[in-house]
Formats: structure tokens, C-alpha cells, sequence
């Protein structure tokens, strides 16, 4: 009872605390100077369309690296939590259906994903979707065919290798004295192309390759090996 | 000259294909991961060293090849460089530490920890508040999968709590995160201002900060962080609770210049109150790793606390402050959660284990002292400082949060520390000797904490060798403590002879030559007595140089900071002299509560004090210093407290029981000596500038109550050494009630009571001790008739009892003599009274003691024993030769202490050849023992002439006529002796003041007992906790 | 005007996320409404990154490149959320991977059952 009486209060008081946000909100109208640089940056400097994937993949590169870290380690907690769990794994047999069609779509899903993150500095998308997007064909994959085997050890080196290529592509700014995970190693291309906007698109596509990878060895060790 | 990102990008490359090189061995993959954690160690000791000593500019780290706040900046100036140096080095310590399970557990758990690491180190460095976030993820992430580096029920749901906790405040933290960004364009610390937040702005700090704040642990929306505390692997925990704890504390610090003073305000008490609440609770904590916890907790709410409240102070001082108490805490707490770890008990009770292993129990100690903020160590200086800062900025309601706080800290502390070193109920299974991965990391850290301890002294103060030489003492003693015992003690009389003619010169006057003959020459005597100990006594000497280093030290102090150091060694060290006792836990632990009780008053009373103009000795220079009336007070008690006044005096006979026997004379002769000396230091101010208020006059009648008292429980003991020891508070009760008399004659004779009572207390607790070494008893009434077999003791006995009660002819008849004249001059006839009175109960004890131990029938397993050891007998006889001495020719020291009380006072008294004149009378030491002697000649030859007709009684002609064989005692005249005074006493006899302080310990115990009901294990009410704590801080600040 | 629709949707999943955080006894619920809690984070992240009328912040048919400013909404809190859902998924999959485990040591998903440490 009392405690029904604490958590009313605990979420009126949020509400309170949040009211104020919500009545002082205006809707803006102009971007702010940080924000106009970087879309005019992205145009100008990085030759990439995306301005969203140059703010990820270049200005705010070590929020990225960061970001792909965090994956990294929820992959390796994960593994360090639950490995070795064989007899919890989950024994369902696929309907007819999901085999038929999944096989048909796994490729397809896969073709997709790739596209997605090698069009990352073009269109809406990148590593990080186009790595879940290949994830979950590996999640359609484990559904329908229950026996199929993921080798961990392939991903773990497609995981490495990406992740140690992406440090690699940074350290080669430094190298170059044009600063740590600045895209300038490679030609800006011509603005639209795909293989354009200097190191971003490959920057992408190791991103997309380690999260897909990472999401996929997560799911590997929550299936149970 | 290497980048400190090259510390990020080294740390992930090597954890990303950790895995891969895992598979070429766990070798190859444990020497990537150390080389890793030490490259960061050795990346920024190189740029600490060149900030501090080659004066570079901090380091700005552009990332992206763009400027901030296009992208993402870290920052490396001295601070993050100080910070991150202890936290990579604290790393790599508990990954030594954690070795074994490095080497046989999974190459994940590597990865984790390395990330980890990387995570502190850029969350340290970075300026933008949204990669903040990213790096207190990876940081929390790191934590939340390494809780199962042991897997079992407790740390998966201590875990789990952890992660919905953690959850919720890093929801809050992004929310603030974005919300800034909203109302400023920015991310960038480097161009936010507080200014750009007003109103709804307002909101946006508030999450922020707040969710950084539940970060820090702050009561009660903590319950999630103990729980970890407790269950996690003591390396891990390590690691959670300093680097981690660091990280985060320094991301506050990084964001405090943003928030406005009504929000900082909120959270220097929040941390405040934090500190509090988890040392009060810890009070009742059995469990080690949980009790660290709350300590750890406690420790951090208050340096958060001073981050706050430190804002307006000069740099160096702040960074004091803050830096050696993070400094103090991440060494101590990181090398107990070790030892914890090493000694493998849950129960406080059960660390006894580690008697058998003497270099991790001094190291035990070192931690302890160290979490106390005991002297030499960096949180000393750090609570000295910050207590002054709270004094001058008139916070009172913040320093006495505080000083309870820490008081509470050191009872659980001491009482853990006690036990271990006391505790007879220890765990059955013996300590396993911790592998070299191990201890090395507890080594490391112990030897820290006293490099950095010296480096501030030799640094930061630049304080004289002397001043630390009690350390010094006992570091060189601990290196030769392999000699035998007798040798280490004429080594150490030497010493003190050569401290001694070293410390001569420096003496300015009277006054402090006067107390250096009580402090020094009369430990050196005292110090004979301890050549009679047998095989090694190891860390007997060093403690006890230490303690008479620091009364002399005491008498050339020249600032506060120096008295106070030496006050706290002369604590500590008497300390650890008194747990020597064999049942001392109890004693020592409640003798180190009062002291340090009595230790943060002085610290306050100082702190008050106006600053000192001259650069000679304290006891010259605060003449001319006028101390305000609240220092005054506080100062008097905390040394009335070391003097054992009524009231605070319930450590005092249990200490002096106790101890050692040889350990007990130093305390009752000397130390107690030091309280007055401290309370005439206060004096000397007050004549030049008595305050408004009478101080002394309360002062005087707190003395003559303890005169009254002292001797009344003297008589009610059946124990020699506490009769004693009520004897010795009695009698310091009329040194405090002389000086509190501000006039020429009562400070005469309160110097003259002083130093009659060092010689006959010292005299007295020999013989007692000399007994107790031929009986094993002091219990008095198991002894009797000792006169025929230990009759130099029996002289000495008699004689000091003379000497006490004042009868003629020896030096107490001149202290009585000069107290009356004093209290009657003075007016105080009431106060005369009750002294007189006082003087009369104190042949009360005084007869038992005589008669019970030497006169009546020898008790039959005493048939057998000899004479005390000859290095009893020695001492004995040179106090008593000095009492002769002072007895026949009284000018030896009236004339001194004339002197000495002329420069504050005209003096009152005339001394004519012999005679001593007052306005009431004179007095001629000389003629009165001539006439006693000759007095006595008659009676004691008339009775040696009729010797030929006294009849002896046999033993067993009586005694066991009027005795019940099975409980002899009952009948015995000593036994209870004075029981109708007692009775006729009535209610008055009662133990009030035990009770009192019983009472107020109660009340901390059941109050921390009460509080601690709020972590009830749910998870669910931990968050819930967390939401309220949010809402509560939000409708405190006002923030709309 | 949009965008403070999506904020108050954001902050109404929020405290709906919290309170079934409080609320649910299950501990794969409670794992439930901290998501919740997150997405609402999220939403309104992106509500805060809107400007009225304008489109995303990709050049293409859409957009010119030469008054892109003009014409698109803001990209860095796009940037941000992109990030923090990363984290929220990795976050919750460690949550995940405790209740399983913890499931597994005590075969109950109440978090009452969970209190063995308290005090």
C-alpha cells in the first residue's frame, strides 16, 4: 500500500518534473551554427550527401568508435554470461513455410544489408542499419533451419578484423597529420558517387560489417550453442 | 611523447583481436593486455611529469582532424593527469591482482577490463558531454559483465540490480545530455556557459547533474552499490569502487562550473548527508566487503562534498584537500578490498586470520589509519585543511556532519582493527599465504600511501625532519626489531637522551623546559621500568619512541598544524601501546574514540584561532593571540578530554587497567600531562584576552568534581591499576582546577601538582607493576602481606602514598599547602571546600591500596615470590629520590615555577632562604620534614624499645576462622571495602556517566540500524529509491 | 507543431517505462518498460532535433545543395539517437543475458525472490 502510494508519487513527480519541458517547448525554426556547419561541412569538405553519416562517421567519429565499442562489449558480456549453455537451447521446428521462403530471403536480406551500409554517406542508412539488417537475416536463418551451425570463430574474425581496420583507417589520419578518424586518407570522389566522400563509405561498411557480426554472434550465444 | 588517444586506440585495437590472440595462447594474450594497462600507466606518468615540472600547456586532442566543437576534443591538463595516473595505476594494480583469474578464467573477462579502462580513461579526458555518455556506457557496460567474473546467485542479482540502477540514471543522463544541446546548440564543455541556461535550461542541468550525482552513490538511493560492494570479486570491486568512482566523481567536477550555486549547494550537502548516514550505518555492519561499502560510499559523498564547497578556496589548498583525500581513499579502500579479497572471511570477527601473516596485518593497520585520517597520511592533511575551510566559511552545520561523520568512520574502523589484532573468536581455518600477484599490488599501495604521505610533509608543508622524526622512530625501530628486547630498550634510552639534547637548545623558556623535564626526563626513567621485558617485544619500542618524539615535539610546535600533527602521533602511538594490553580491545578502542573526539575538537578550536604572528614555540606565541570564546571552549574540552575530566574520563580507567603494566605509568604519569599542558596553552591566551564569558571558572569546577569524583572511585576498586588510574584523574582534577584559578599562586600550583603527581603516579604504577609480574593479579584482595617479601616496593608504596595525600613531611603537604592558599586568595572558598573534602576520600584508597597489597596475612601461593626485578626497583627509587629532593628543599621547583607564572601574572609569593610567603602564610619545606622526622623519631624508637613484647600471629591462627574456604574473598576486609561508604552514597554511586555515553552509542547503533532498513535488497525499491531521490533534489533546488 | 506531439509521446513512454519499471514484479518486465523508458528517450530526441517544415538532412532530389541550411532539420540529434538506441540494444541484451542466468540459478523471475543482499 504504501509502497502503490511511493511509486504514484515517484511518477507524479516526474511528470512534474517533465511539465515544464513540454509547456516552455518551442518548435525551432532555424538551425543552430553548429548544425549549419555541419551541413555545410558535409557538402563542402566531405563531399558526403548524408550529413547525418558525416556528423557519425566523421565529426563525431569517437562517439562512433564508441558506440561500436559498447556493441562490442555487450557481445563479449553477453558470451561471458551465457557460453556454454547447451542444453537451454531452444528446440523448435520451423513451420514449412518460414523454411521455404527463408531461404529464398536470407540472401536476399544479406544483399540488402550490404547495400545499406555501402550506401551509408548517400542515402538514409548506414553501418549500423545495415548491419542489424544482416543480423536478422542470420536470426531468419537460425529460425528456419534450427540445426544450421554459425561458426563463432568466423564471426569473431570478421568482428576483429573490422574492428581493428576501423581503428586502423583512424590511426591513419593521425598518420597523415590530418587528425585521428578524419575520412581525408582517401579522395572526396565526386559528390554522389558511391565510392566518394573519402574513408566514410569504408568506415561504413566496417561498422556495418562488425555490427552485423557482433549482433549475430549475440544471438549465436542466446540460442544456446 | 606519445598522445595519450593512442591510450583509446591501443586499449581497443588490443581488445578487439584480444579474442584472436587468445588463440594463440593465454600467454600471448595476458602480455598484450598488461603491456596495454602499463603503456597507459607509463603514457600518463610522461605527461604528468612534463604538466607539473616542464610546464607544458594541457594538452588539447582534436579528433576528426577538425576543431572543437565541430568535433569531439579531449583535454589533458594536470588535473585529468592526476586523476587518470592513479586510476591506470590503481588498473593495473588490482589486474596483478586479479592474475589468477585472469589466467584461468575466459579471454572475455580481458577484453572487459581492458575496455573498462579505456572507458575511464576517455570518459576523464573527453569535453564533450555527449561522448560523455557514450564513454559511461562502455564504462557501465564493462562493470556490468564483469560483476560475474564470479558467477553466483549474489553477484548476478547484485549485477542486475546494478544494471535497472544504472539504467535509470544514464536515461536521465542522455536526456540531460540532449536537452542541453536543445536549449545551448553545443555539446562542447569548452563553449557551454552557465549563463546560456535559464528557466527551462534550467531542467536540462538538472538532469544532467543529477544523473551523474545518482552515478556517485548518494544515500539512500544507493542500496544497488552496496549490494556489489559486497558480493562482487574483491579485484573487480576494487576497481569499481576508486577507478570507476574517480571517473565519474571527475565527470561532476568537469561539470560544476555549468551549474548554478543553488544546485551546488543542494549537492555539497546531499554528499554530506551521504557521508553521514553511510558511516552511522556502518556502524552495525558485520559483513567487511559491505562495511568497505559504506565506507566507500561515505568517502565519496564527501568528496563531493568538498568539490562543492571548496569552490572559493586558493588552488593550492583546494587541490590539497581534494587530491589527498581521493588520494587517501583510492589507496586505502583499493588495498583493503584486496586484503579482503586475500583474507577470504565475510565476517569482521573472523579477520583475526591475518595475525598470522605480520606484514599484511601491518599493512591492515596502514590502510586503517590511513581511512581515519590519521597523521602522516594524505587524508590528515586534507581533513586539517578543509576543516579550516568550513571554519572560516562559518558552514557549521556541514563540519559537525562532518567530523561525527568521520568519527563514526574510525569507530567502525577501530573496532575492525581492534578485533583483528585482539579477537580471540577468530575463524577456524587458517589464512592461505596469498600468491605473489597477490600481496605485490597491497605492497605497491602501502608503500604509496607513505611516499605520498612524506611528499606532502617535505612538499607541501616543508615541515622540519623532526617533525615526522615519531614516524621515523618507528620505522627505524620496525627495521632492527630483530634484536632482543633489552638491547632495542637501552638503544631506545640512549635515543631519547640524545632527542633530548637536541631538543634542549630549542627550548625558549621556562614553560617548556619545565614540561620537557615531566615529558621527557620523566619517560626516559619510565623507560628503565621497560628493560625488564623479556624475549622480543616487537613494535614495542618504536610505538613507544614515537609517543615521547611527540610530547617533546608538542613542546616546540610553532604552528597549529605542527602541535596538532604531534598531538595525533602522540594518539595514535599511546594507542597502540595500550591495545599491547592482553584484554585491551575494548580499552584501547575506547580510548582511541575520546581521543580523537578530543582530536577534532582541538582541530576546530585551532581552526578558529586568529593566525599566529610569531614564529617561536606555541606555547610562547599564543600569548599574544586572541582566541575567540568558541575556541576557547572547544580547545579546553578537547584537551580535558586527553586530561580525563568528569564527563569525558570513562576511557581513562580502562585504558590505565589495561595496558601493560609498564604501559600504564606513561599514561597516567605523562600523557595525561599533555592534556594539561594543552589546556595551559589555552590559558595563556585567556589571561591576555579573557572573553566575556568565565570560562576557566567552569573550567575549575569541572576540575575540583573530578577531584571529588576521581577519589571516591578510587575507593570503590578492587583492581590496583584502576584504582590508580581514578587516583591519577583525581589528581589531574586539581592540576585543571589550580590552573583554571588565572592566578600566579594556582598555576604554580597547578605545574607543582603536575610534577609531584609524574613522580609519585610513575612510582606507584611501577610498584604495581613489579607486583603484577611476581603475582599475575591485581586484584588487590588476592594479594596481602607483601611487606616481608617485596619490601623495596613496599617503601616506594608508602612512600608515594605520603607524597599523594599531603600529609607532612613530603612535597604533597607543600601541594595541599598551596592549593588551599590558592583557592583562598582566589575566593573560591566552596570550590577550597570541596577539594579538602576530595583530599580526605583520597586516604581512602590510598589505605586500601597500602594496606590490602602489604599488610595482613601473606596469602599462601604468595609464599614463594621474590622482590620486584631490579628494573622496577631503579625508577622507582629515582622518583623517589626526586620527591625527597623537592620535599626538603621545595625552592628547586617553587623557584622555577615562580618564573615561569611571573610572566603572566605579578607574583604573589616571596621566597625567604627556605620559606615560602604568602599573603596567608608561609611555608618552609625544609623545617616541616625536620620536625615530622624528628616527630617520628620519638614514637619509632619508643616501639623499638618495647619490640621484645609484641606477639606475631601465624597465619593460620585467624584468617581462616572468619573465612569461607570455597569464596575467601567474601569475607576478606578488602574485599569491598568500603561498602557502607557506598551504600551511604546511594543513588549517587550510580555509573551516570557510563550510562550516558553507553546511551549515545546505543543511539548511533540503533539509528544506523534504522536507517540501513531502507536497502531492502528489492531491486525494484532501489530504483524506486532513485526516482524519489531525483523528484526529492528537484523540488529541493527549486529548479522551476 | 508535430514535434511537440512526438515529445510528449516520448515523455508519456517514458514514465509509462518507469512506472512499469516500479511496478512489474517480472524481471523480463521490468527489462520491458526500461526499453520503453529508452524509446521514449529516444523520440524525444529526435522531437528536439526538428525544425518546422523542414525535411532530412540528405542532399538529394529533395534538397539542394546550395541552400541545404535552409531547408533541412537539425542532423546532430539524429546523430545522437543513432548512438544511443546502439547502446539501449546493448544494454538490454546484457539485461537479458543476467535474467537468464539468474533464472537459471534460482528458477524464479520475480525480483522479489532477488533480496538475499540487503542492509
Amino acid at each position: 500500500m504504501i509502497k502503490n502510494i511511493a511509486v504514484l508519487l515517484a511518477v507524479a513527480g516526474l511528470l512534474m518534473i517533465f511539465l515544464p519541458v513540454i509547456s516552455g517547448f518551442q518548435e525551432r525554426d532555424n538551425l543552430n551554427e553548429l548544425a549549419a556547419d555541419y551541413v555545410d561541412g558535409s557538402i563542402n569538405d566531405l563531399g558526403t550527401p548524408n550529413v547525418v553519416t558525416s556528423v557519425i562517421v566523421t565529426y563525431r567519429g569517437l562517439d562512433t568508435l564508441g558506440e561500436v565499442t559498447v556493441l562490442f562489449l555487450a557481445t563479449v558480456g553477453v558470451g561471458l554470461l551465457l557460453k556454454g549453455n547447451r542444453e537451454d537451447m531452444i528446440k523448435i521446428s520451423p513451420l514449412e513455410l518460414l523454411e521455404t521462403t527463408s531461404s529464398v530471403l536470407v540472401a536476399l536480406i544479406m544483399v540488402l544489408g550490404i547495400y545499406i551500409f555501402t550506401h551509408g554517406h548517400l542515402t538514409p542508412g548506414g553501418g549500423f542499419q545495415g548491419g542489424v539488417v544482416i543480423a536478422s537475416g542470420f536470426l531468419l536463418l537460425m529460425l528456419s533451419k534450427v540445426n544450421a551451425k554459425i561458426s563463432h570463430s568466423i564471426m569473431n574474425f570478421v568482428e576483429s578484423f573490422s574492428g581493428v581496420a576501423y581503428v586502423g583507417i583512424g590511426i591513419a589520419g593521425i598518420v597523415l597529420t590530418i587528425g585521428f578518424l578524419n575520412p581525408g586518407i582517401l579522395p572526396l570522389g565526386q559528390f554522389g558517387d558511391l565510392f566518394s566522400a573519402g574513408a566514410i563509405p569504408v568506415i561504413y561498411s566496417l561498422i556495418g560489417l562488425k555490427v552485423g557480426s557482433e549482433l549475430t554472434s549475440i544471438l549465436v550465444t542466446m540460442r544456446g550453442e | 611523447m606519445v598522445s595519450p588517444i593512442y591510450i583509446l586506440i591501443l586499449s581497443l585495437a588490443v581488445g578487439f583481436l584480444l579474442s584472436i590472440l587468445d588463440k594463440g595462447g593465454r600467454k600471448l594474450s595476458l602480455t598484450a593486455f598488461y603491456g596495454v594497462l602499463t603503456f597507459n600507466v607509463a603514457v600518463i606518468a610522461d605527461w604528468l611529469y612534463r604538466l607539473v615540472f616542464l610546464h607544458v600547456p594541457a594538452l588539447v586532442i582534436n579528433t576528426a582532424g577538425f576543431n572543437a566543437p565541430i568535433s569531439i576534443n579531449l583535454e589533458l591538463g594536470i588535473t585529468e593527469a592526476f586523476v587518470l595516473l592513479l586510476a591506470n595505476l590503481t588498473a593495473l594494480l588490482a589486474a596483478v591482482y586479479l592474475l589468477k583469474k585472469f589466467k584461468e578464467g575466459r579471454v572475455s573477462s580481458l577484453i572487459l577490463y581492458l575496455v573498462l579502462i579505456m572507458g575511464v580513461n576517455g570518459l576523464v579526458m573527453t569535453q564533450d558531454l555527449f561522448n560523455m555518455f557514450v564513454f559511461l556506457e562502455i564504462l557501465s557496460i564493462s562493470t556490468f559483465a564483469l560483476t560475474t567474473i564470479t558467477k553466483t546467485s549474489k553477484t548476478l542479482s547484485a549485477g542486475f540490480k546494478y544494471m535497472i540502477a544504472g539504467g535509470v540514471a544514464s536515461t536521465f543522463f542522455l536526456l540531460g545530455v540532449v536537452f542541453v544541446y536543445y536549449f545551448t546548440g553545443s555539446l562542447n564543455l569548452g563553449f557551454l556557459q552557465a549563463g546560456q541556461f535559464t528557466n527551462t535550461g534550467l531542467i536540462a542541468l538538472f538532469m544532467l547533474s543529477v544523473a551523474v550525482f545518482i552515478e556517485l552513490k548518494p544515500f539512500p538511493a544507493n542500496g544497488w552499490a552496496l549490494d556489489v560492494y559486497q558480493s562482487v570479486d574483491s579485484g573487480i570491486v576494487s576497481v569499481i569502487a576508486v577507478v570507476n568512482s574517480a571517473a565519474i566523481g571527475f565527470v561532476f567536477y568537469k561539470i560544476m562550473p555549468l551549474l548554478p550555486q543553488n544546485f551546488l549547494t543542494v549537492f555539497g550537502i546531499a554528499g554530506v548527508v551521504t557521508f553521514f548516514f553511510s558511516n552511522m550505518m556502518g556502524l552495525k555492519q558485520e559483513n567487511a566487503k559491505r562495511l568497505l561499502g559504506y565506507s566507500s560510499i561515505g568517502q565519496m559523498g564527501l568528496l563531493l562534498a568538498i568539490l562543492v564547497f571548496t569552490a572559493n578556496v586558493p588552488a593550492n589548498i583546494r587541490y590539497l584537500i581534494i587530491g589527498g583525500l581521493f588520494l587517501n581513499h583510492l589507496i586505502s579502500k583499493a588495498g583493503l578490498f584486496w586484503l579482503a579479497g586475500i583474507v577470504k572471511q565475510d565476517k569482521i570477527k573472523n579477520w583475526g586470520v591475518l595475525r598470522n601473516n605480520k606484514p599484511l596485518l601491518v599493512l591492515f593497520g596502514l590502510f586503517i589509519f590511513a581511512l581515519s585520517g590519521l597523521p602522516p597520511f594524505a587524508g590528515f592533511w586534507a581533513k586539517w585543511e578543509f576543516v579550516k575551510v568550513l571554519v572560516d566559511a562559518k558552514m557549521f552545520f556541514v563540519l559537525t556532519s562532518v567530523l561525527v561523520g568521520s568519527l563514526f568512520e574510525l569507530i567502525f574502523l577501530f573496532r575492525w582493527f581492534t578485533s583483528v589484532v585482539k579477537d580471540t573468536d577468530t575463524a577456524s581455518e587458517p589464512l592461505v599465504s596469498p600468491g605473489k600477484s597477490k600481496a605485490a599490488p597491497v605492497i605497491v599501495f602501502g608503500l604509496l600511501a607513505v611516499i605520498t604521505s612524506f611528499g606532502i610533509i617535505r612538499f607541501f608543508y616543508q615541515f622540519h625532519w623532526i617533525q615526522v622524526l615519531p614516524v621515523l622512530a618507528v620505522l627505524v625501530i620496525t627495521l632492527i626489531d630483530f634484536l632482543p628486547s633489552k638491547l632495542k630498550g637501552f638503544l631506545s634510552l640512549a635515543t631519547v637522551a640524545g632527542y633530548a639534547s637536541y631538543l634542549y637548545p630549542l627550548l625558549e623558556s621556562n614553560i617548556q623546559l619545565f614540561f620537557g623535564v615531566i615529558f621527557i626526563i620523566g619517560s626516559a626513567v619510565n623507560l628503565i621500568s621497560t628493560l625488564n621485558r623479556k624475549n622480543q617485544s616487537k613494535g614495542f619500542y618504536g610505538f613507544l619512541l614515537m609517543m615521547i618524539f611527540s610530547f617533546g615535539n608538542l613542546l616546540i610546535a610553532s604552528t597549529y598544524l605542527e602541535f596538532f600533527l604531534s598531538w595525533e602521533f602522540m594518539t595514535i602511538s599511546s594507542f597502540l601501546l595500550i591495545l599491547r594490553g592482553q584484554k585491551a580491545q575494548r580499552a584501547s578502542l575506547m580510548y582511541m574514540i575520546f581521543s580523537t573526539a578530543g582530536a577534532y575538537l582541538i582541530m576546530v578550536g585551532f581552526s578558529f584561532a586568529p593566525a599566529l604572528t610569531s614564529a617561536s614555540a606555541l606555547i610562547q606565541s599564543i600569548a599574544e593571540v586572541n582566541l575567540p570564546l568558541i575556541s576557547i571552549i572547544v580547545l579546553a574540552i578537547g584537551f580535558m578530554i586527553k586530561s580525563g575530566s568528569l564527563g569525558v574520563h570513562i576511557w581513562l580507567p580502562e585504558a590505565h587497567a589495561e595496558a601493560e603494566s609498564d604501559v600504564s605509568s606513561f599514561i597516567s604519569a605523562i600523557l595525561l600531562k599533555a592534556g594539561v599542558f594543552g589546556l595551559l596553552m589555552v590559558a595563556i591566551s585567556y589571561v591576555s584576552h579573557a572573553p566575556s564569558f568565565d570560562v576557566f571558572y567552569w573550567i575549575g569546577w569541572i576540575g575540583v568534581l573530578t577531584a571529588l569524583v576521581g577519589a571516591f572511585m578510587a575507593s570503590f576498586q578492587e583492581d590496583a591499576k584502576r584504582l590508580l588510574a581514578y587516583s591519577s584523574m583525581s589528581q589531574v582534577g586539581y592540576v585543571v582546577a589550580a590552573l583554571a584559578l588565572i592566578t600566579h599562586l594556582g598555576w604554580v600550583t597547578a605545574m607543582y601538582l603536575a610534577f609531584n603527581h609524574m613522580m609519585f603516579k610513575s612510582a606507584l604504577f611501577i610498584a604495581i607493576a613489579g607486583i603484577y609480574y611476581r603475582t599475575h593479579t591485581r586484584t588487590m584482595y588476592k594479594m596481602g602481606g607483601l611487606i616481608s617479601k617485596m619490601p623495596w616496593t613496599y617503601m616506594t608504596v608508602l612512600m608515594a602514598i605520603i607524597a599523594v595525600s599531603g600529609v607532612p613531611p613530603l612535597s604533597g603537604f607543600g601541594g595541599k599547602w598551596l592549593t588551599y592558599t590558592a583557592f583562598i586568595t582566589k575566593g573560591w572558598y566552596l570550590q577550597a571546600g570541596v577539594l579538602f573534602f576530595a583530599s580526605g576520600v583520597s586516604f581512602l584508597y590510598l589505605y586500601r591500596l597500602i594496606h590490602t597489597i602489604f599488610l595482613g596475612q601473606l596469602k599462601y601461593e604468595h609464599q614463594n615470590i621474590k622482590e620486584a626485578p631490579v628494573w622496577f626497583i631503579i625508577p622507582q627509587y629515582i622518583f623517589l629520590g626526586g620527591i625527597m629532593a623537592i620535599s626538603m628543599f621545595p625552592n628547586l621547583i617553587i623557584k622555577p615555577l615562580n618564573s615561569i607564572a611571573m610572566r603572566y601574572f605579578d607574583s604573589s609569593i616571596q621566597i625567604d632562604g627556605l620559606t615560602i610567603i604568602s599573603d596567608l602564610g608561609y611555608w618552609n619545606g625544609n623545617m616541616v620534614m625536620y620536625v615530622t622526622m624528628g616527630l617520628f623519631a620519638v614514637p619509632f624508637i619508643l616501639l623499638m624499645l618495647v619490640k621484645g613484647k609484641t606477639q606475631k600471629v601465624k597465619q593460620f591462627n585467624i584468617v581462616y576462622a572468619a573465612e569461607r574456604p570455597e569464596s575467601p574473598q567474601t569475607t576478606h576486609i578488602a574485599h569491598n571495602m568500603y561498602a557502607h561508604y557506598r551504600k551511604a552514597l546511594g543513588r549517587l554511586t550510580l555509573p551516570r556517566i557510563q550510562n550516558f555515553w553507553n546511551g549515545v552509542a546505543e543511539w548511533a547503533h540503533t539509528s544506523g540500524g534504522f536507517f540501513r532498513r531502507v536497502y531492502t535488497g528489492n531491486g525494484q525499491t532501489y530504483v524506486l529509491h532513485i526516482i524519489m531521490y531525483i523528484v526529492v533534489i528537484y523540488v529541493v533546488m527549486g529548479v522551476q | 507543431m508535430i514535434s511537440m506531439y512526438t515529445l510528449i509521446l516520448g515523455i508519456a513512454l517514458l514514465v509509462i517505462g518507469f512506472y512499469a519499471m516500479l511496478t512489474r514484479k517480472n524481471l523480463i518486465k521490468i527489462v520491458i518498460g526500461f526499453s520503453i523508458a529508452d524509446t521514449g528517450t529516444h523520440i524525444i530526441i529526435v522531437s528536439l532535433g526538428y525544425l518546422r517544415g523542414k525535411t532530412a538532412p540528405i542532399i538529394d532530389g529533395a534538397v539542394n545543395a546550395v541552400n541545404a541550411v535552409q531547408e533541412v532539420v537539425d542532423p546532430i540529434p539524429s546523430a545522437l539517437v543513432l548512438t544511443a538506441i546502439v547502446i539501449g540494444l546493448a544494454v538490454t541484451a546484457v539485461m537479458l543475458s543476467f535474467i537468464v542466468e539468474m533464472y537459471k540459478k534460482n528458477k524464479s523471475l520475480s525480483i522479489d525472490d532477488y533480496q538475499e543482499l540487503k542492509w
